[in-house]
Order: structure tokens, then C-alpha cells, then sequence
């Protein structure tokens, strides 16, 4: 226990930081203080604050999924190789061949658990921050004995912070007062988190795969877990405090904004959403006035903006030298 | 006699086989393939322990997991095998001593 404590140590300072510059923050502009909203606000700018960081790392992996338009060649040529085989042998050899070649190209699309393995320490940094201001204990950090206490017995719309779904729900099983507020937020939040996890899965597997992906069993792996975080969120929502909850959710539309503004303007190639983002900008083209001058200088140039999203993701299939001569040279 | 002592010894190895097991079935799917190496951290840590018991194999899968970041080339990276074994696997991953060698 200790052993967690004292790595949990830095990572509750520093969020303690975050969440009482935040928490000032909202009260300089004339927020209260001891406010639900407050706080709640104060947790939304942690979250702000720590995904951004995150931002270098999803930009990395992006930069790699572009670059591997590069060596889809040459992960075709390993595709067929193995095509058709099912045995365990040839699907491992198969996977050492692949990453070998994301290694040598420097295309690796994969993320790494860093990103999920960083923010876990965080969010149970911010569970143990919560659950102690619960206990009117004082911080590690900037978060004293006073502020603790607001953030403790703070309200959103007369549902405390702290408080859990399943400790109401153990009050109102015993026939002791409780608050249902808290349970129809916790539940609103299940909801909501459900659907933007929706979203966002739905939206990366209907529009951002490519037709090849989309055939592997990984794709159908990601669609069971489509239909079980739910569950997993239900359980959580059940477990967690409001305030925790407050993080996650938060958390899960950055993620889907995120997803969305870069499957809109950097799709996957060879993605259905690459093929909407052509179409755009042909259409744009279309729809710009057309400026005719005298000497039609401009008429070249804007010709030239036409050609340009054409080239973004077909590659040009090689033509043996016999068909070449046969019908000339290839069409645009 | 010595047959049993020799399965006390691998028993804190298979009670970890065991927790890596489930952490394959249960957990890891929930995010899905994101490992820049081959094999996977967990596997990894899955053979690191089979094959070099607890202490080693953990320390091989820390080591692992911490070179396993964005900026990482990734690539194949098997554990260092053993030269000898007295050991095999089950088809579940748990390590059974082989019989005595007869001389």
C-alpha cells in the first residue's frame, strides 16, 4: 500500500496543482467557490490539460499511418504470402514479418501502451485526491485542509461530488435516507459515456479502416469490445465517484472531437473517409467561381489545384513493358 | 520425492502464468492490439517468466514494457532463451518439470 503511495505521490501533487489553479481560476471569474460547478470545472480543465500533453504522441502515430501508404507494397507482398493460411505458425511468422518491416521503414502505426498506462496513474491519482478530501483529510500538495473540504462537500445540482452510486444505493436499500440525484447523474453519465465510446469506435471502424483492414480478424476483435465496454462503464459508474466519473467522461469526448477532426482532415488512406475527404475537395474546387482573365494564366492555375487531391492515395499500378507500348501511354 | 519438490519450486512461476493468463483473456482485449514489438509485452512477460521464473522473468518484462513507448521502432524482440531446460510447457502455459533423465 505504501509502495503505491509513494509513486502515486508526484502524480497527486501534481494534479492537486492543476485542479486548484483551475479551481481559482473559475473563482476569479466570479464562480463560487465551494460550487459543484466549480469543481466539476476545475476537473474538466485537468483533463484539458493532460490530454493536450498527450497531443505530440496521437500526432506521432498519425505521421507513422501516413507514412505507411509508403510500404503498403511491401505488406501486400507479405499479405499474399501467407494468404489463405489459418495455422497459428504461419499467422506468428506472418506478424514477425510485418513488424520487422514497420521497424526497418519506421512506420510503425501502433501507439504503444504508454498513452493508456500515463493516464491510469492519473486517474487513480485523482480517485485518491477525491476519497481523501472525502475524509476531510488535507492533500500532499496545494490542495489544504480548507479547499479539501469545498471540494469534499461540494454539490452539482444538489448531488454531492464524492459520493458513489452504490453507497446510495446501499442507504436506499437499508431504508436510510439517500439521494437519488446522484443516481440519475451517475446513470446520465453511463449513458453519455456509452454513446460518445460509440461514437467514436463506430466512426473509426465505419470511416477511418482501410478495405484490407477491415477483412482481418483484429476488426472483428474490436467489434466484440465495441458491445462490452459498455458493460465496463456501467460497472465503473456504479463504483466510482461523481467527480472521478467527471474525468472519465470528459475525458471520452475529447477523445471523440479528437477522432473526428482527424478522420475529417487526415483520414487513413484508402479509407471510406478518404475517399469523402477527395470528394470535398473536388466539390470545393467546383463551387470557386470560376475567374477567367484575357490571357487565362489563372484558368492554369486553378487546374492545378484540381490535380492535387488526385494524386493523395492511388498509387500508380506498374505496367508491364509490353502492355505500355500496346495503349500508350497511361491515362491520368 | 524429488518430482514434488521440483513442482514447489515452479509453483510461484505457474501461480504468475496463471495471472498473465487472465490478464490476456480479460484485459488486454479491452484496448485492443497497441504494442509496438513482436511479441506483445504481455506475451512476453508471459514467456520471460516460463522460462526464467519469477524474479528474472519480471525484471525482463519491467525492462520491456519501459522500451515500449511512441518513439520506440518496435520490431520482433524475443526473450533470451535458455541454453538448457529441464522444464515443459502445457498447452495452457504452465511449466511442468520433464521426468529424470535415466542414466
Amino acid at each position: 500500500m505504501d509502495i503505491i503511495g509513494t509513486v502515486l505521490w508526484p502524480i497527486k501533487w501534481v494534479i492537486e496543482l492543476l485542479l486548484v489553479s483551475f479551481h481559482s481560476l473559475w473563482t476569479f471569474t466570479g464562480l463560487d467557490a465551494d460550487a459543484g460547478i466549480t469543481w466539476v470545472l476545475a476537473i474538466v480543465g485537468l483533463v484539458l490539460v493532460v490530454r493536450a500533453a498527450l497531443i505530440p504522441v496521437f500526432v506521432r502515430q498519425i505521421k507513422s499511418q501516413r507514412k505507411m501508404l509508403e510500404v503498403a507494397p511491401q505488406l501486400k507482398k507479405i499479405q499474399d504470402k501467407y494468404k489463405g493460411k489459418r495455422d497459428q505458425f504461419s499467422r506468428e511468422a506472418m506478424s514477425r514479418e510485418t513488424m520487422e518491416l514497420y521497424r526497418k521503414t519506421g512506420t510503425n502505426p501502433l501507439s504503444s501502451c504508454l498513452p493508456l498506462l500515463l493516464q491510469m496513474p492519473i486517474f487513480f491519482g485523482l480517485f485518491s485526491v477525491l476519497n481523501d478530501a472525502q475524509h476531510d483529510k488535507a492533500g500532499v500538495g496545494l490542495l489544504n485542509i480548507n479547499l479539501a473540504d469545498s471540494f469534499a462537500n461540494s454539490e452539482l445540482f444538489g448531488a454531492p461530488l464524492k459520493s458513489t452510486f452504490a453507497q446510495q444505493f446501499t442507504l436506499a436499500t437499508s431504508g436510510q435516507p439517500f439521494n437519488a440525484l446522484v443516481m440519475v447523474i451517475a446513470a446520465t453519465m453511463v449513458i453519455l459515456m456509452t454513446a460518445s465510446q460509440f461514437f467514436t469506435q463506430l466512426q473509426l471502424m465505419a470511416k477511418n479502416m482501410s478495405d484490407e483492414t477491415k477483412a482481418s480478424p483484429m476488426y472483428r476483435q474490436q467489434r466484440i469490445l465495441l458491445y462490452l465496454l459498455p458493460l465496463v462503464f456501467a460497472f465503473s459508474g456504479v463504483a466510482f465517484p461523481l467527480g472521478v466519473m467527471f474525468y472519465w467522461l470528459t475525458s471520452n469526448f475529447w477523445t471523440m472531437a479528437q477522432q473526428f477532426l482527424v478522420i475529417r482532415n487526415m483520414p487513413t488512406p484508402g479509407s471510406e473517409a478518404a475517399r469523402a475527404r477527395e470528394a470535398r475537395l473536388a466539390r470545393k474546387v467546383k463551387e470557386q467561381p470560376s475567374i477567367t482573365t484575357a490571357d487565362g494564366s489563372l484558368n492554369a492555375a486553378s487546374s492545378g489545384v484540381i490535380e492535387t487531391p488526385r494524386q493523395t492515395t492511388q498509387r500508380v499500378q506498374p505496367v508491364n513493358k509490353n502492355r505500355a507500348k500496346k495503349t500508350g501511354s497511361p491515362k491520368k | 520425492m524429488k518430482t514434488a519438490a521440483r513442482f514447489a519450486l515452479l509453483a510461484p512461476r505457474n501461480a504468475l502464468v496463471l495471472l498473465l493468463r487472465a490478464y490476456r483473456a480479460v484485459i488486454s482485449p479491452l484496448y485492443g492490439e497497441v504494442c509496438r514489438y513482436y511479441p506483445s509485452c504481455s506475451r512476453y512477460a508471459l514467456e520471460a517468466v516460463q522460462e526464467h521464473g519469477v524474479l528474472v522473468g519480471a525484471g525482463l518484462a519491467t525492462v520491456r514494457v519501459c522500451r515500449c513507448h511512441p518513439w520506440a521502432a518496435g520490431g520482433v524482440d524475443d526473450i533470451p532463451r535458455r541454453r538448457t531446460t529441464k522444464n515443459r510447457l502445457t498447452s495452457f502455459g504452465f511449466v511442468v518439470p520433464l521426468p529424470e533423465r535415466k542414466v
